[in-house]
């Protein structure tokens, strides 16, 4: 039942987007450790130093703070930097300067300066990770007021976001799952494109209930709906920004299907399912058939790579978990 | 440094009235601050900490501006980009970075590269300051650290926070530096000016620690004398850097009575203005 589409990887995919940047604005540099005589630990950036130069493809040092703060001085220059952090276990060094400057700098600055800043940070397990190189910290930029926060699935997704991202005029926080990023087969979805470049997608229409996700496991979510189709017909909503988030495409969604699961792959407690949840309770309680429902991880640290297949949601949990509600 | 005297003093006597929420006063740091802001002259983009105010002034920052975020009414008064004087930045030492990154942005597009990063004594404890001065060395950037040691992190004595001199420390990181008292302005200037020649001669950086005394509390809500002895007070007090050198000034007859008068009576009007706004 379920079939596949063959594209490039996310790392391919982002490269191609990259590139593309750098070529047609002189004021975009990128920024990282080891992006570039290596490339990147993902090969992100390969082959971009030594098409652009080492000015524009820097090496930063091994430092979180150093990037990200070097960045704002940057873009206060006038330039757009695109920073990449090697791990989202290593961001927090850089969480400072994103959340007391970057994110803020706009408004000290009376609007006089509106920093264009990415940071692009490797997400996610699936992967057999060593400590701190499988987590989802999301949740933690999304409570920033002042930085945009997106968790693209496919390369097309990442492309568009990216690509807004330099030209908005304050911080974006963009999150790769690092598990896509030479994954070629992914489940097909909806061609229908977004309304704009920082709306929600719904990659499969449904009529029974919808499912609101974001980032890697929209595919199992994708998988797991795909399979359940005879039986029920689920609507899956790519949310592709969790900050800000675009709940009028969600509240249409839970009007015409009358049920929402949020799914997501970062801790459930104070996480973006409760936020949406919050929402639909909010905006959206007449429309509903049943309660909302959030299917997460528990709050715990991620564990050993031996153990992270019990921490993930899987599509076997997804397709239980819908069938409960729609019992 | 008597203007940036007179209006640190108003605004604090603002703060006792309740028309500013806070001041950080600058007192006992004016030589400091004059004599490093002149030797630089007006073309480096400077990325203050937050009690820069007569390297505000000096900028052109008008009273009114510089008092208007402590007030309350904004998170800046003053047009960072017109005076080349950035906004203050109260999470410390987050501006080094901003600074040095800032600097090679400039570089990168061919423009004027010098960037003056103002730091105090407690703000060097934090990481980001020794990342901006590693980061700096490593890209041989144009900025010129200048680092205030008042000798107090709030209520921590510095020698309880550092074991060298925030100056040696500069050279650990492979950055030219010296120590410098901050007590005269023209010992100041001329430090500094070596300095300034060094970034714009080398397009390398350096730092100048400046010895000063802190009058005041940190803030207007710190009460120094909890943790400061009654004599360590009286000493900063006894060598303020103002009337040392205006008496010097004097003594020397440099200035005279007459010219003293004119910038006290600059200093009265500057005062009365700044109270008819905000009292």
């Amino acid at each position: 039942m379920t079939s596949t589409v063959r594209s490039p990887g996310l790392a391919e995919s982002i490269n191609t987007t990259l590139a593309d940047l750098l070529e047609q604005d002189p004021r975009l540099l990128l920024l990282g450790e080891d992006i570039g005589r290596l490339g990147g630990v993902f090969r992100v950036t390969r082959g971009l130093q030594e098409r652009f130069g080492r000015d524009r493809v820097r090496d930063s040092l091994l430092a979180e703070s150093t990037i990200v703060g070097q960045a704002v001085g940057m873009a206060m220059s006038g330039l757009v930097p695109v920073c990449e952090i090697q791990f989202d276990g290593f961001t927090y060094p850089a969480v400072n300067q994103l959340v007391t400057q970057a994110a803020r700098i706009g408004g000290r600055w009376n609007g006089q300066v509106s920093p264009s800043l990415v940071v692009r940070i490797p997400t996610g397990g699936g992967f057999r990770g060593v400590e701190h190189h499988s987590e989802s910290n999301e949740a933690l930029f999304a409570r920033a007021p002042g930085i945009s926060v997106a968790c693209p699935s496919t390369g097309e997704d990442a492309d568009q976001i990216l690509r807004h991202a330099v030209t908005l005029g304050s911080p974006v926080v963009m999150y790769e799952p690092i598990r896509l990023y030479w994954r070629r087969n992914t489940p097909v979805r909806d061609p229908e494109p977004a309304r704009s470049p920082t709306s929600a997608r719904i990659v499969r229409r449904g009529s029974d209930l919808t499912i609101a996700t974001f980032g890697a496991v929209t595919h199992e979510v994708l998988e797991a709906a795909h399979a359940l189709g005879p039986t029920v017909d689920v609507e899956v909503v790519d949310l592709r920004w969790v900050a800000p988030l675009d709940m009028d495409t969600v509240l249409e969604s839970v009007a015409r299907t009358g049920r929402l699961l949020i799914v997501h792959e970062g801790s459930k407690d104070v996480g973006i399912g409760a936020e949406i949840a919050a929402s639909v309770a909010e905006h959206g309680f007449d429309a509903l058939r049943g309660p909302v429902r959030r299917l997460a991880p528990d709050r715990r640290a991620y564990p050993p790579a031996d153990f992270e297949k019990d921490y993930l949601i899987g599509v076997q949990e997804i397709k239980d978990e819908v069938l409960v509600m729609t019992k | 440094m008597l203007v940036a005297r007179g209006i640190d003093e108003e605004a604090r006597q603002l703060q006792k009235q309740g028309a500013l929420d806070l001041w950080l006063s600058c007192q006992g740091q004016e030589a400091a601050q004059v004599g490093s802001a002149l030797a630089v002259g007006p073309q480096p983009t400077v990325f203050p900490s937050y009690r820069e105010h007569a390297v505000a002034l000096l900028r052109g920052v008008a009273p009114d501006e510089l008092v208007a975020q402590w007030a309350g009414r904004t998170f800046c008064g003053w047009d960072p980009r017109r005076l080349r004087f950035f906004p203050y930045t109260l999470v410390l030492a987050a501006q080094t970075l901003h600074g040095v990154g800032y600097s090679l942005g400039q570089r990168l597009q061919g423009r004027e590269d010098f960037v003056v990063v103002y730091v105090g004594d407690g703000a060097t404890s934090e990481g980001d300051m020794s990342e901006a001065m590693n980061l700096a060395a490593v890209e041989s950037a144009s900025v010129l650290f200048v680092c205030q040691n008042n000798g107090w992190a709030i209520s921590k004595p510095a020698d309880e926070q550092m074991r060298t001199s925030v100056a040696e420390r500069a050279q650990g990181f492979g950055i030219e530096a010296v120590q410098v008292s901050g007590q005269d302005p023209e010992a100041v200037f001329s430090a500094c000016a070596r300095a300034a020649a060094h970034v714009r001669g080398v397009r390398a950086p350096y730092l100048v620690e400046i010895e000063v005394g802190r009058i005041h509390g940190h803030s207007t809500s710190d009460a120094q004398e909890v943790y400061r002895s009654r004599d360590d007070i009286a000493r900063t007090r006894a060598a303020d850097p103002v009337t040392a050198y205006a008496d010097r000034l004097a003594g020397l007859g440099l200035v005279d009575t007459a010219w003293l008068d004119a910038v006290g009576a600059e200093v009265r009007e500057l005062r009365e203005r700044l109270m008819k706004e905000y009292a």
